[in-house]
């Protein structure tokens, strides 16, 4: 692995995480059980169409891992399942989408996170009903979904034009 | 390459999605439950079975679930919370009371659900 490239996901990782930590501070603002901004996914979707699959993926994994010692061992089952989900669909959807379209990749991706989260929920609490705040969540995932993968795509049109 | 789907397509197919998730909220949630018998579980195991109608007087049970987390759930006379938790994201204790919801009130890092069940199944209904 070439230095820059290694160097590249290092630092990207370590601003997801950042990123990913900082956000488990915010109080959620309504009682809603797995609700989040998942703001960290504006690397996932930024590195998706910058570097590529590959690198995506030891990125999120990094994160993911990393991020459930800080913030606490009960978020990693979820974090995987949303995060491995998501990433499956954003290996689709950056087939399909121009670089103008990752607020999609964002949205679409967020509610495949959703969607694993919740299948773990389901499987950890052996309670089908929580499926009953499935639609709040996707509602919020949504629309957070677009705002990040909004920010991936303004971040990758301003980087694209750095001299390499 | 294929030409690329518009914006104009995406932006219809998430409104449609969202709209579709408005409207499932609002119908989930407006629904209530047609029994008064809380039951609580927790990792999967239903660990209490209450008739919230048949409670007069509010008393706490504590709970501790394989993740070492404790929450302290209240009973009163029809309704019943988590009054305290050591969870990081409190967010069972901020659902607050149930009555007749059927949205349950969930600790996921406790695994701890508390839901108000439909007295529409089970062998009472039949007999009466």
């Amino acid at each position: 692995m070439k230095a820059k490239r290694l160097t590249t996901c290092a630092l990207l990782t370590a601003i997801a995480l950042t990123i990913f930590v900082a956000e488990a501070q915010i109080p959620p603002p309504v009682p809603v059980p797995g609700m989040k901004l998942g703001l960290a996914n504006i690397v996932t979707v930024y590195a998706m169409f910058a570097l590529g699959p590959g690198d995506t993926l030891m990125i999120l994994l990094a994160r993911i891992i990393l991020g459930s010692l800080f913030a606490g061992g009960s978020t990693f089952f979820y974090s995987l399942a949303g995060g491995l989900l998501c990433y499956l669909s954003m290996l689709f959807l950056r087939k399909i989408l121009t670089v103008r379209q990752l607020w999609v990749c964002g949205a679409i991706g967020a509610i495949f996170h959703n969607l694993g989260q919740m299948g773990v929920a389901v499987l950890i609490a052996r309670t089908p009903q929580l499926v009953l705040y499935l639609p709040v969540l996707l509602i919020v995932g949504i629309l957070a979904g677009a705002l990040t993968g909004l920010a991936a795509q303004l971040l990758l049109a301003r980087l694209s034009k750095l001299p390499k | 390459m294929k030409k690329p789907l518009s914006n104009r397509f995406w932006l219809t197919l998430l409104a449609a999605a969202l709209i579709l998730c408005a409207v499932a909220a609002v119908f989930l949630f407006s629904r209530t439950a047609s029994g008064t018998v809380a039951v609580i579980t927790l990792d999967g195991e239903t660990v209490e079975e209450i008739d919230l109608s048949a409670v007069s007087e509010s008393y706490t049970l504590t709970f501790t679930g394989k993740s070492g987390i404790t929450d302290v759930v209240e009973v009163s006379p029809g309704k019943i919370r988590v009054k305290e938790a050591d969870c990081p994201d409190q967010i069972c204790v901020h659902q607050g009371w149930i009555e007749t919801g059927v949205a349950p009130i969930v600790c996921l890092p406790n695994a701890l659900v508390i839901q108000i069940q439909d007295s529409g199944d089970g062998p009472d209904a039949v007999v009466g």
